[in-house]
């Protein structure tokens, strides 16, 4: 944690302060631009092979009651990250939510977290510093990994070195906040296999598929954190490590390895740090329900409507993807990864990930 | 005793017995059993009634003489009974008319008059002294004095109920101090729960009275209605009836009674808007239906058999052989030329030709040569001369088919307007067979002219389409009757016969119930309207700023229309806010020739129209959608007719009469939709206040916020405020020089719109070099500058001018809303 990224954060969000200064100045209607953050407004970045926003903005403006109010919120929220990183402390989003209720005027205080989230994302975008570097943490995740990996990690109590399996329980590595205060120092696994759900991630290390494998478990636990992905990414291109990423089948979770691979809609200004466009997805595809006979449960009217809103969605129009959802639509079944069990517990880690990990080249 | 059955030979006196216990009743007699009508069914009611009365008699009297009302009431308690007096400055009665006014029932000057006024029947304040008589056995108490006359005269009368005539017991002179005016004091069973509605009444006859003062003296209370404008009321003058507005028995009075002797000149006299042309149309209309009108027919061509020519050579003798021939050819010739032609019409041909012909040939056609000559002509025209021949094998409905070819020229003619008239998907056969039967019926007429009345042919063809129904067994429904009806009355022509005289109608019932339908059937021109005093829109206003403490007030007054040939015309105003109550239904306020109507609210027509708007539209609330708004507010009505269609005597409501209903429509909407853009135009303000109270809140903070995160001085916000709010600002710009200083007072106008205001400084020093067309004026040592600048939307304007340093100024800015305006004056 250098001094400097806080200065540079810190100037950064004063600048932003001085904009409303000098619009007030000038006589000018104080605003701040944002990129709209929505579907129709994430475009490939070619080069990075990554999903960013768009053109179009959207600017909040002191010009009515709501924007006016918002871009008071954002004053005395950069006033106190102002301060936080001056004195080089760091708060949770939930916190900043909480503390708003402090500050002397009551038009200032958040509504609820999702307008201090929103708002935190906003000045990420607007003054080009991660939340990180504002010292802005969600809640702990518990994302954690599994696997040959030895690294090393700066905490407030001096440097640890971890060993990923020797060094951890059964539970696993837990995936700090902010994962570039890792260092990797080596790694004898052979690939990174991101998985959903906690019940599959018991299952694989409980087979020992970590060890068998040479395979770095990373437990995304549904929708991964920032810090996930962040971790994922870095394990891509700083070990050169292969990606995949194993699921349910259902729209959710496709979202899931969306995310992953492509970056998010609401975090798309991160998408080059964040995204693993190299990721590639194992399954459970709509294809090996029909090829093991799996377990299913019908698709409700959501899901039809989420797998019609992906095949609108430019993050999935691939051939791949494209096939995939149209047959699941046609099939109008869904099914769990523990689907598998039903054929054995020992299947997936004996059968069906090989299978895969061959087919896809990973092994 | 038996039945009276049996009784009735035997006992002839009975009719006698029972027709003696026959006679007239009086109408004062009929008033006491049937005091309801009048408004006076109840002790609470009678008295609202007896004010109403004596109110709307004394602002009559008053305007009449083109005096300001001023009307004073007084309610007193008086033992068992309620003592009422009303006084006014009217001009007084004279010692002889005024024992009539209030003693005798139906006397009046109006009753006859087409003219807006109050009161008509001459029934309102006899009948209330009747009242009082009855209830109370006390005589009522009058005292008036004329302009000018040195004492007034005293009256205590009664009704004689028997005679309908006044019953004067005391008659002295008096004095009173006002100068001119009547007084009536009335002491009558009453009560006083109606009090609401007497307030109502008092209250709603000041809005539309604003020329009036009143006042209202209670027991326990006291009110006074002071004058919003010494402008009376516009002086009606009384007009003639208009035709479209006449009843049969009128028509029959007034020619009994007119001077004239033609019916045109009759017509001209004694109705409005009936001038030399609207009085022959009215009597075309009036022979159409007195003596019909002459069927056309279309005359023979030069391939049928009929030939008019040969017809009038037969039938002419004595005159040469050339004279005959061009008399015959002429007529011919003539004939053929016209498409149709009707009995009268080849009369003044034959009459024409016989002449020219004559006059050529020296020789003198007499008037039975001329009469058997149409006569022959005429019959060749019909075809009658052919018929004759076949009569016996051509009789009614039997073998008629179109196969014998020879159909007469009748039935062809009949035939051809039929098959136009009917619709295409009737048989050619059946509209044969029905021209057949029709053309019988022309046949078979009297009157060789074929002459026949609307309502005659209406008989013909209806004869006819039943016997094509029951002998064709096919349908000639109603529509098609009146096509054929329709299209054979057009083609016949209105005969030149000379109408009735005047009193010969008279004496006729059904030739004036004629002349009375033709009148309606006869486009006129509505009647004028300076019979009518409309309140007007200003005055309106006027009056219910004066009774009402409203935010808003709007009226509306339409044009003049007719209905039932009686001239009307509708205001209507509307007053929101202010101290209105809120809760509930909106008041509405109804009157009818300037008389606030307080009873049967329900039944009226102005309430009816009320209800039907949809005033969510207008911004009122409405609850389901229909009926009363809800809301501050008032909604005033008023109609002014020489008639105005009542639901009953006691002139409570005014009758669902549509063409009424449609203009109280349209008043109300006009004034509404003035009430509409005021409630926008509030709406907006109120949210662009509520805006400017957060963002001027919200943007000072966060403008103090941003200066502590600098740590520099806070930034001046006016521009942004004023540039956010669309708002126009005025700033002072101070550049002091040593000893004078140089002002620049810039209006920044942030709007879309341009705006003009109007500014004053008020300065210390006396201004140099103004600029812009500003001028200063000196009062008492400080200096008004005045500047009407014009500041188009988006851009500012400057006024500049230079004073000694250390001077004052305080700005004042008119003319632009508060709520859009920021001043910055430091």
């Amino acid at each position: 944690m250098s001094t400097d990224t806080n200065a540079d954060a810190r100037e950064q969000l004063i600048d932003l302060a001085a904009q409303f200064y000098d619009q007030f100045q000038l006589g000018e209607i104080p605003s701040m631009e944002v990129p709209t953050r929505s579907k129709t407004n994430i475009e490939l970045d070619e080069e990075a092979n990554v999903w960013v926003y768009g053109d179009r903005t959207s600017t909040r403006s002191a010009n009515s009651v709501r924007g006016a109010r918002k871009l008071l919120k954002a004053v005395y929220t950069i006033e106190f990250l102002a301060n936080q990183l001056e004195q080089d402390r760091s708060s949770t989003l939930r916190e900043l939510y909480y503390l708003s209720e402090s500050w002397d005027n009551t038009e200032a205080h958040f509504n609820d977290q999702d307008e201090s989230n929103q708002l935190i994302e906003d000045l990420e975008i607007v003054s080009e510093v991660t939340r990180e570097d504002f010292h802005m943490r969600p809640e702990e995740s518990g994302a954690t990994i599994m696997g040959p990996l030895h690294l090393r990690e700066q905490t407030r109590r001096g440097d640890r070195e971890i060993h990923c399996q020797e060094d951890v329980g059964e539970g696993g590595y837990q995936i700090p906040n902010n994962p570039d205060t890792i260092e990797f120092l080596d790694t004898d696994a052979e690939f990174v296999l991101c998985v959903e759900t906690g019940g599959m991630r018991d299952r694989l290390v409980e087979n020992g598929f970590d060890d068998d494998y040479g395979a770095l478990v990373v437990h995304l636990k549904g929708q991964p954190a920032r810090a996930t992905r962040r971790i994922t990414k870095r394990l891509h291109d700083e070990l050169d490590l292969p990606v995949t990423v194993f699921t349910d089948a259902d729209p959710w979770s496709y979202r899931i390895f969306g995310s992953v691979a492509y970056g998010s809609i609401k975090s798309a200004h991160l998408s080059e740090y964040l995204a693993t466009p190299q990721a590639e997805f194992i399954g459970i595809q709509p294809a090996d329900i029909i090829e093991y006979d799996l377990p299913t449960d019908p698709l409700t009217d959501s899901d039809i409507n989420a797998l019609e809103n992906e095949l609108t969605d430019p993050r999935f129009q691939t051939d791949y993807w494209e096939e995939q959802i149209e047959l699941q639509l046609e099939i109008e079944k869904k099914a769990e990864q523990q689907a598998l069990a039903a054929r054995g517990l020992d299947f997936v880690t004996d059968e069906y990930l090989p299978t895969r990990l061959e087919e896809m080249g990973v092994v | 005793m038996t039945s009276l059955q049996s009784t009735l030979g035997d006992e002839p006196g009975i009719a006698e017995e029972l027709a003696d216990n026959q006679r007239a009743i009086s109408i004062a007699e009929f008033f006491e059993k049937n005091k309801h009508m009048l408004g006076f069914d109840s002790g609470a009611r009678g008295l609202v009634t007896a004010v109403k009365e004596a109110v709307d008699n004394a602002l009559d009297a008053a305007e009449e003489a083109s005096i300001l009302p001023d009307i004073y009431v007084e309610i007193q308690e008086a033992d068992d009974y309620y003592r009422l007096i009303v006084e006014d400055n009217g001009p007084g009665l004279t010692k002889e008319s005024l024992p009539k006014v209030f003693g005798k029932l139906l006397y009046g000057s109006r009753f006859h008059a087409r003219e807006q006024a109050r009161g008509q029947q001459g029934i309102g304040i006899s009948a209330a002294v009747l009242y009082a008589q009855l209830t109370s056995g006390k005589p009522a108490k009058i005292t008036s004095r004329t302009q000018g006359a040195s004492q007034a005269e005293y009256f205590e009368l009664i009704v004689d109920t028997d005679e309908n005539e006044p019953e004067i017991s005391v008659e002295e002179a008096t004095t009173w101090d006002r100068p001119h005016g009547t007084r009536i004091e009335l002491e009558m069973e009453a009560n006083m729960r109606a009090r609401g509605q007497l307030h109502d009444y008092i209250k709603h006859t000041a809005v539309v009275n604003p020329h009036a003062r009143l006042e209202l003296r209670e027991p326990n209370a006291h009110f006074k209605f002071e004058r919003a404008t010494d402008q009376l009321p516009a002086e009606t003058e009384e007009i003639r009836p208009h035709p479209h507005g006449v009843e049969l028995g009128t028509v029959i009075k007034m020619l009994a009674a007119t001077d004239s002797h033609s019916v045109s000149g009759f017509l001209q006299e004694e109705f409005t808007r009936v001038g030399k042309k609207t009085a022959d149309s009215i009597i075309d209309e009036f022979r159409d239906r007195y003596f019909g009108r002459e069927m056309a027919w279309t005359p023979p061509e030069t391939h049928e058999t009929a030939d008019v020519a040969a017809a009038v050579e037969d039938a002419t003798a004595n005159k040469g052989a050339q004279a005959t021939t061009d008399f015959a050819e002429g007529i011919a010739e003539t004939v053929s030329n016209r498409e149709r032609i009707a009995h009268h019409q080849l009369e003044t041909i034959v009459d024409n030709v016989a002449d020219n012909v004559g006059d050529e040939y020296g020789v003198t056609f007499g008037s039975t040569v001329r009469e058997n000559a149409l006569e022959a002509a005429w019959d060749a025209i019909i075809g009658a001369a052919e018929t004759e021949a076949g009569e016996a094998a051509d009789t009614e409905g039997a073998d008629t088919g179109p196969d014998d070819g020879t159909d007469s020229r009748l039935v062809a003619d009949l035939y051809r307007l039929s098959d136009e008239a009917t619709s295409t998907r009737k048989d050619d056969e059946v509209v044969h067979a029905f021209a057949v039967r029709l053309a019988a019926t022309f046949e078979d007429l009297e009157d060789r002219r074929h002459r026949l009345t609307a309502k005659a042919l209406e008989k013909a063809v209806g004869r006819a389409a039943d016997l094509t129904e029951e002998y064709d067994d096919v349908a000639f429904g109603e529509t098609a009757r009146e096509n054929v009806r329709e299209a054979i009355w057009s083609v016949m022509v209105t005969v030149p016969d000379d109408p009735p005289l005047v009193r010969e109608l008279a004496d006729s019932r059904d030739a004036t119930s004629d002349l009375v339908d033709g009148m309606r059937a006869t486009n006129i021109m509505a009647p004028p309207t300076r019979c009518l005093s409309p309140i007007t829109d200003e005055l309106i206003e006027a009056g219910l700023k004066k009774e009402y403490d409203a935010d808003f007030y709007a009226a509306a007054t339409r044009d003049a229309e007719v209905s039932g040939g009686d001239p009307f015309i509708v205001e209507a105003g509307i007053a929101y806010g202010g101290d209105l109550p809120a809760e509930g239904s909106v008041d509405v306020l109804r009157f009818a020739n300037r008389v606030p109507l307080v009873y049967q609210r329900g039944a009226c027509a102005t309430t009816d129209v009320v209800k039907d708007i949809g005033w969510r539209n207008y911004g009122l609330d409405q609850p389901g959608g229909s009926g009363l708004p809800n809301g501050p507010a008032v909604i005033m009505i008023h109609v002014a007719s020489t008639n105005v269609p009542f639901t009953s005597e006691s002139k409570d409501a005014v009758a669902n009469v549509p063409e009424i209903e449609d203009e109280i429509e349209l008043a109300v909407r006009e004034a509404s939709r003035e009430l509409k853009r005021y409630l926008n135009k509030r709406r907006s303000m109120q949210k662009r206040r509520q805006k400017q109270n957060v963002l001027g809140k919200i943007l000072p903070e966060m403008a103090e916020k941003v200066a502590e995160v600098m740590d520099r001085e806070e930034p001046d916000i006016d521009d942004a405020i004023a540039r956010i709010m669309n708002n126009v600002l005025v700033e002072r710009e101070v550049e002091e020089n040593g000893e004078s200083a140089a002002v620049r007072l810039v209006v920044e106008n942030h709007s879309s719109t341009g705006e003009s205001p109007e500014i004053t400084d008020i300065v210390s020093a006396e201004p140099q070099n103004l600029s812009d067309g500003a001028s200063a004026v000196e009062v008492d040592g400080e200096w008004f500058i005045s500047w009407s600048p014009e500041v188009p939307g988006g851009e500012e304007v400057a006024l500049e001018y230079e004073v000694t340093s250390e001077t004052t100024f305080d700005v004042d800015v008119k003319g632009i809303e508060a709520e859009k305006l920021t001043v910055t004056d430091q």
